[in-house]
């Protein structure tokens, strides 16, 4: 097992180096970030020539590559536009763990993403708990009682959930259950952020202002696992092995539990491996709306500003997070099925 | 003796008013309330060295005064200065080379250090560093000469030539240089500054009190200034959807927004407790006519044809079916919003196609081909309409282009991002390297001053000898660059206020700037909150004025 986890990260190193390469090779097209520093008033032409230089940003490609890469501590820039470099470089490279600072807010891209990362995670994770519960529940009724009334009332319900654009959903919710219902008179919920400031940061705000949010994504994402579910639990339910456990006596919730989910809920926990990665990288959609501050709106907010430095940080974050997290995966797997052996 | 028992008890009961009010004076003030204000876009750093953003600089009237503050009629209001520097007043030396600012001597950093003129000495070395990486060096680097502390509390400030553009571009922030000196001393830069980030010591009626990066900003009254704030706090939440900031501010979740579009008004509105107001900024959307006989279409190099091109769109109807009218009259001049530069005798280019008609016909541009659009020498009257691509815009663009072709003018409309859109001339900017015959967007000057000369000034034409030319258009008039160049220098009120009457009325006779609207900003402010007076030039000026009603227990 070791062994295994030792190649597999060894495999990573190369993998990691690849996509750092075509990552910073595609953001070359996402436009000029000193053009957009100043938001409604454009920067004049030569603070922004001053700017690029400063920022190493009239450099080749190559070279911020590897400025990014393994910084520039050793050279010497040209802070003063006279030609003749002076100031000591500052940057570390991102192997000596600089992840560099954001172009537009000037600050450790690091210290931005741990900023954001816990707020997202509490949204990520609290939803990712309501969308394995539910749809495990919702999946599994539906298995056991296959083109019921329920069955076919939650497979409808699936494809409308599925269906629906995320933003569209969010604002529906927001206008029903935090606009109209205040005006209704009825008790209701709040509109954005994460507390309200007259009352202060409690967790009973915080529980309030997460219902919308986990509510929106739990939507969304239930319609497809749950369905997922129901497949896997009713090709399952097809085995020989089923069936033998039923002929033998088995009591039926007995074949459920024993024998159908434990066999059902391999493919369930390769999605769900292949998900938390995802979870890191937050929901951009829904962060946005309910003016959420975690990692994806920071994502969505800094590709508007072309800041590549941060976007790399973000990327190469939740890269990593992929290739550790489908480690864990296989790892998992062969903990929970004895026929698979990772040597 | 009756009576001498009677007045020395009002004498009495008289002092002890007086001692108690004097002890009240004393005594810290109370803050009660919190006023919430929705930005769409959060700011890149609180350090002005830092960001230009507007989103940015107008939390500066909460914690980091300057010189003066602009009020609801953008006429400034002393902060940091006892006066505004006259000739009058010795303030603005006879050449016009030297302005002297008064500092007052009450005013002291939230941390209780007094405000001195080393501060404003501080502030320029750090613009003007080359150690610090400062979004602008705008207008030091060209103008001024140097920065000197004459007394503690007298700041001169000397000018290579008079700068009409004083007022609304200097030291309108300042640095405490007893919390950032020893920062730049021990780091060699204030790139990494924890103020940036969390500046704790500022000046004005409220205090930094934290920012969660993505969330929210929170200002404290402060306690140590001299027009002591009645709220409690300030709370800024970061709300980057637009129809999200639409519900927080129906539902009563923000006291205050901005960036809202017109067609929101009437929802705002509805229930009474929002009131929505326009102020502008000096924004005005307009077109901006190439004329570069190097870049531009041959017909947009003749005034005839190019009052032709205004005549022949009604902008009257696309204010009405597009925007609210009443809100976005349309505009004339690039300074309508810019009180009181904007030159009141012109009236809009009227809506007139069959004088636009003749025009053409008179000036050649005639069907030869009958292809529905005009030609003349084999080049057809095909016009390059650019701009970026928000949405509405694009929908200008589109009936432009119907109207036009009434008259049998083409439309090539073009949408670039706006980052390319302003882009330099090396960086293939397409206004910069005039690939277009007209350019739409919203400009402003130095607003509330109106100083953009270098838009139309000969010397600022945009080539690749001069890539940094700012004249995206090739205007080069004799008169119009006399005229521009001369109220660059001319520092009294009225009289420049003349020289922009004149140029634009230049402007209007040779159609360099068609305005399509008025673009104010729209505010919307609960009645919860009480007091509030926006200025275009400092929105939240008077924000130690406001009430807000105390939390239900």
């Amino acid at each position: 097992m070791t062994t295994y986890i030792l190649r597999r990260l060894g495999q990573a190193v190369p993998q990691l180096f690849i996509i750092s390469i075509i990552l910073f090779a595609l953001m070359q097209s996402f436009g000029d970030p000193v053009a957009t520093l100043g938001a409604r008033t454009p920067p004049k032409p030569e603070d922004k020539e001053r700017l690029r230089r400063m920022l190493g940003l009239d450099q080749p490609v190559y070279v911020q590559y590897l400025t990014w890469l393994v910084g520039n501590d050793w050279q010497k820039l040209d802070m003063d536009g006279d030609g003749v470099p002076e100031t000591p470089g500052p940057r570390k490279g991102i192997l000596r763990g600089d992840f560099g600072n954001s172009l537009v807010t000037r600050r450790p891209v690091l210290e931005m993403i741990g900023d954001r990362l816990p707020n997202t995670l509490l949204l990520m994770i609290t939803a990712e708990i309501v969308i394995i519960g539910l749809s495990l529940a919702i999946g599994l009724y539906s298995a056991l009682r296959p083109y019921s009334f329920f069955d076919n009332f939650v497979t409808g319900l699936s494809f409308v959930g599925f269906s629906m654009p995320v933003f569209w959903l969010a604002l529906s919710l927001m206008y029903l259950f935090a606009v109209n219902f205040r005006r209704w008179g009825l008790p209701y919920l709040p509109t954005v952020g994460m507390f309200d400031p007259q009352v202060g940061k409690t967790p009973w705000e915080l529980i309030k202002h997460m219902v919308l949010p986990v509510t929106t994504l739990a939507i969304i994402s239930i319609a497809g696992y749950s369905r997922f579910v129901r497949a896997s639990v009713l090709e399952v339910l097809g085995q020989d092995y089923v069936r033998t456990a039923r002929a033998k006596g088995v009591r039926a919730m007995a074949v459920v539990w024993q024998h159908a989910l434990p066999n059902a809920a391999l493919p369930f926990i390769t999605l769900i491996g292949l998900d938390i990665p995802f979870l890191l990288a937050g929901a951009v959609v829904t962060e946005r709306i309910f003016a959420w501050p975690g990692t994806g709106r920071l994502f969505l907010d800094h590709t508007e500003r072309a800041d590549f430095p941060m976007l790399m940080g973000i990327l190469m974050f939740i890269a990593l997070a992929v290739v550790v997290f489908q480690i864990i995966t296989d790892v998992v797997y062969s903990l929970v099925d004895p026929r698979i052996r990772l040597n | 003796m009756k009576r001498n028992l009677y007045t020395l008890l009002s004498l009495a009961v008289l002092a002890s008013m007086v001692l108690a009010a004097c002890g009240g004076g004393a005594a810290a003030p109370t803050f009660t309330g919190t006023a919430t204000i929705t930005f769409v876009q959060e700011p890149d750093s609180l350090s002005p060295l830092y960001t230009t953003m507007w989103f940015s600089g107008i939390t500066r009237d909460f914690w980091l005064k300057g010189m003066w503050s602009f009020d609801e009629n953008n006429q400034p209001v002393p902060e940091l200065a006892t006066e505004i520097p006259t000739s009058e007043n010795g303030g603005i030396s006879a050449d016009g080379k030297t302005i002297t600012y008064k500092l007052r001597d009450d005013v002291t950093w939230s941390d209780g250090e007094p405000l001195t003129a080393d501060d404003f000495v501080f502030t320029y070395d750090m613009i003007m560093s080359d150690k610090n990486v400062v979004q602008s060096r705008y207008p030091y680097e060209d103008y001024i000469t140097s920065v000197t502390a004459t007394d503690e509390h007298t700041v001169t400030v000397a000018f290579s030539e008079p700068f009409a553009a004083w007022l609304t571009t200097i030291f309108t922030y300042v640095l405490p240089k007893h919390v950032l000196q020893p920062v730049f001393d021990a780091e060699g830069t204030l790139d990494n500054a924890a103020w940036n980030k969390a500046p704790t010591v500022g000046i004005g009626p409220f205090a930094f009190s934290e920012w969660e990066s993505g969330s929210h900003v929170i200002f404290k009254g402060n306690a140590n200034w001299v027009k002591p704030a009645k709220l409690e706090q300030v709370f800024i939440r970061i709300v980057p959807d637009d129809a999200a900031q639409e519900a927080a501010i129906i539902a009563g979740d923000t006291d205050i927004g901005v960036f809202l579009s017109s067609d929101q008004i009437a929802k705002l509105e509805e229930g009474g407790a929002v009131d929505v107001v326009a102020v502008s900024s000096g924004y005005d959307e307009g077109w901006f006519l190439n004329v570069n006989p190097d870049t531009a279409h041959p017909a947009m190099l003749d005034v005839n044809v190019r009052k032709a091109i205004a005549l022949a769109t009604d902008r009257f109807t696309i204010v009405n079916d597009l925007l609210v009218a009443e809100v976005n009259p349309v505009n004339v001049t690039f300074w309508d919003a810019t009180s009181p530069y904007g030159n009141p005798d012109l009236e809009p280019y009227p809506y007139d196609p069959e004088e636009a008609k003749r025009l053409l016909d008179e000036a050649g541009w005639v069907d030869s081909n009958g292809d529905g659009t005009r030609d003349k020498d084999g080049v057809e009257l095909v016009l390059r309409y650019i701009t970026n691509t928000r949405e509405l815009r694009k929908n200008v663009q589109a009936v432009v282009q119907q109207q036009w072709s009434l008259v049998g003018i083409g439309a090539d409309l073009q949408n670039h991002s706006s980052d390319v859109y302003w882009n330099g001339y090396n960086d293939g900017g397409p206004q910069a390297q005039g690939l277009y015959d007209i350019a739409e967007y919203s400009s402003v000057g130095s607003f509330p001053d109106p100083e953009a000369s270098a838009n139309w000034l000969c010397s600022e034409i945009s080539s690749a000898d001069n890539p940094d030319g700012a004249n995206w258009q090739g205007v080069c008039i004799e008169e119009l660059d006399a005229l521009l160049q001369q109220q660059a220098v001319t520092l009294d009120l009225d009289a420049r206020v003349v020289l922009y009457h004149q140029i634009a009325q230049l402007m209007y006779d040779e159609v360099l700037y068609v305005g399509i609207w008025k673009d104010p900003d729209l505010w919307s402010v609960n009645s919860r909150l009480q007091g509030v007076k926006l200025s275009g030039a400092s929105p939240f000026w008077n924000a130690h004025e406001w009430t807000a009603p105390a939390p239900a227990e």
